[in-house]
């Protein structure tokens, strides 16, 4: 397991076999009265995406803080690379780390002046810098714009180039909040596509803060969910939605009478299926039960258009774990 | 160990972001140009006729407690006032440029990027506080004392081309002001910097970060008017010491600085 509560016995010894990039240990955080960040405890395998789900407020941000030791939590404790993150002393750590927030960039200057302030206290070397900034200019379809003040941007503009900001130092930990927001659809699957991209080339660790949940099937490995800074629950994505969903769904759309076909399904089934809104019937069935179920419509007069199995997904678990409120 | 690359780059942006805001550029240029051009020019051209005397405040009294054998002999009374607000009236007063150009700059600074939130980035880079400390200080103190230096220049062509004639040659500068320009006009700048980065880091308004410049303001406003009530002469003898004390100081209110620089407070404060 690589993005998991820490320590889940089961999981452990495959996590162990590599170093976490990521690793918190019962981080707690308080502000006041309030509790922002309670008892937080997961960890990120080297190369793997892992999304911290949540609502507004519910505490993804200063997890994020609290990672890369710009808070000191109250209790427990957070290791980047296998080095303990200490208020004084993780300076050099946040060479190897990416941050992208929607506050960045300074409006009064080109989008390359920005990138060459950050590449320079990123440490890239002079001679590659203008290159390494062309690069992710033109990945983010910014080339164009290199020279205009990002004070002039759209949000979408600036979004794109508060990721290039944060990659741009090709870092080993890259954080990003709500990467996606702002973006048309293109543009945040094009985003989103780069993301991977960089994360297998370059076996970058992402962590992704966000509640935008579409898309993020194909970038996450692992995911938590997190409400009133709380994990509910978290690891890889494939487990999570398998235990939570242990029998394959399918969706069956049918002709003629809807109700007669329900009675049919569950006759089959043993459980009465779901109807959608379109009127789409819902039901939980292998590949045999599935066949079974279709000969006895065919039998019963009842036309089928259409059976097309049911994957769940992280936005599915997301509401169903934040409904719950409990862990998966 | 600082690294100088990281400081550099971020001196290098908040100069290129004080170029582009005509706000900031307005008063870092008229200010100066009033102490260098204009007063010199008007006490030069006018210095005969009495009017300077009577229409600069302080200088009448200044004149009248100019302690014996500062000016040179054998000048005649117009030559006096002359020389005597040239040489020795107007060198503190280029003092407040440098403390006027850091207290513009260097709160637009630090507070700046808190209200634009801009600093957030700066936290999660590899920047450690002293380097960002220094980064904050150096970018407004190198153009204080840039724009001091220009207006040193400036000041010694004029007082020189219109005064040359008067006193018989070239007559400036002396050591005195050599002392103020080279080495009191950073000082002060440091410090005034160092203390309004150190406010900026706690306070959330531009004006807060701002009046903490008058704290360096009063000692150089006490100069003055020591200056011009004839209770201190400030010669080259006197800018020496003040220069000394001024480094310690300087030294002290950085480490300081740093040591109470706390990302925790600002991130949760933003």
């Amino acid at each position: 397991m690589t993005a998991q509560p820490f320590p889940p016995p089961a999981a452990a010894s495959a996590a162990e076999t590599t170093t976490p990039t990521v690793r918190a240990s019962g981080l707690s955080k308080r502000f006041g009265e309030r509790d922002v960040v309670s008892d937080l405890s997961f960890s990120v395998a080297p190369g793997h995406a892992f999304g911290l789900l949540g609502p507004n407020g519910s505490g993804k941000t200063t997890t994020v803080r609290l990672l890369t030791g710009l808070l000191t939590p109250d209790r427990g404790e957070v290791t980047l690379f296998g080095e303990p993150v200490t208020r004084t002393g993780s300076d050099e750590l946040r060479r190897r780390i990416g941050v992208q927030t929607d506050t960045n960039l300074y409006e009064t200057l080109s989008a390359r002046e920005n990138l060459r302030t950050w590449g320079a206290l990123y440490g890239i070397p002079r001679p590659e810098l203008d290159d390494r900034i062309d690069a992710v200019l033109t990945v983010l379809g910014l080339q164009e714009r290199a020279g205009s003040l990002v004070g002039e941007f759209s949000k979408g503009m600036r979004q794109k180039l508060s990721v290039g900001r944060a990659v741009m130092h090709e870092p080993d930990l890259l954080f990003l909040d709500e990467p996606t927001a702002g973006l048309d659809p293109e543009a945040a699957a094009d985003l989103i596509d780069y993301l991977k991209r960089m994360i297998r080339s370059l076996h970058t660790t992402v962590i992704i803060c966000t509640h935008q949940l579409h898309g993020l099937e194909s970038l996450c490995d692992d995911i938590g969910i997190i409400r009133h800074g709380r994990l509910l629950t978290a690891g890889p994505v494939a487990g999570l939605l398998a235990r939570r969903w242990p029998e394959r769904r399918q969706q069956l759309t049918v002709g003629g009478d809807t109700a007669r076909a329900r009675e049919v399904v569950a006759s089959v089934t043993g459980r009465p299926p779901t109807v959608d809104d379109a009127g789409r019937l819902g039901f939980a069935a292998g590949e045999d039960g599935v066949a079974a179920v279709v000969a006895a419509l065919v039998r019963a007069g009842i036309p089928v258009h259409a059976v097309v199995p049911e994957t769940p997904t992280i936005e599915q678990l997301y509401f169903a774990t934040l409904e719950e409120g409990t862990g998966a | 160990m600082i690294d100088r690359r990281r400081v550099w780059a971020v001196v290098r942006k908040d100069w290129l972001e004080i170029s582009r805001d005509k706000q900031v550029i307005a008063p870092l240029v008229v200010v100066p140009l009033m102490f260098a051009a204009f007063i010199p020019a008007v006490v030069l051209l006018l210095g005969r006729t009495g009017i300077p005397a009577s229409s600069i405040s302080g200088l009448q009294s200044f004149l009248d407690n100019l302690p014996g054998g500062i000016v040179p002999g054998g000048f005649s009374p117009e030559q006096t006032v002359v020389y005597a607000v040239v040489v020795y009236f107007m060198a503190p007063f280029f003092l407040l440029i440098p403390l006027m150009a850091a207290s513009i700059t260097a709160s637009s600074s630090l507070v700046g990027e808190k209200e634009r939130r801009t600093i957030e980035g700066l936290l999660y880079s590899p920047l450690s506080n002293r380097e960002l400390v220094l980064a904050k200080v150096l970018g407004s103190v190198i153009p204080a004392v840039a724009i001091t230096w220009i207006a040193f220049v400036v000041y010694a062509l004029i007082v020189n081309t219109l005064g040359g004639p008067l006193l018989g040659g070239i007559f400036f500068p002396t050591w005195t002001w050599v002392v103020v320009v080279v080495a009191l006009a950073p000082l002060v700048g440091f410090l005034a910097t160092s203390l309004i980065v150190a406010v900026s880091a706690r306070s959330t308004t531009m004006q807060g970060a701002q009046g903490t410049a008058m704290f360096v303001v009063f000692p150089v406003l006490a100069i003055i008017i020591g200056q011009s009530t004839g209770l201190m002469l400030f010669d080259a003898a006197v800018a020496l010491a003040t220069a000394a004390v001024l480094l310690v100081v300087d030294v002290v209110a950085f480490v300081l600085i740093v040591a109470r620089f706390d990302r925790e407070r600002i991130i949760t404060r933003l």
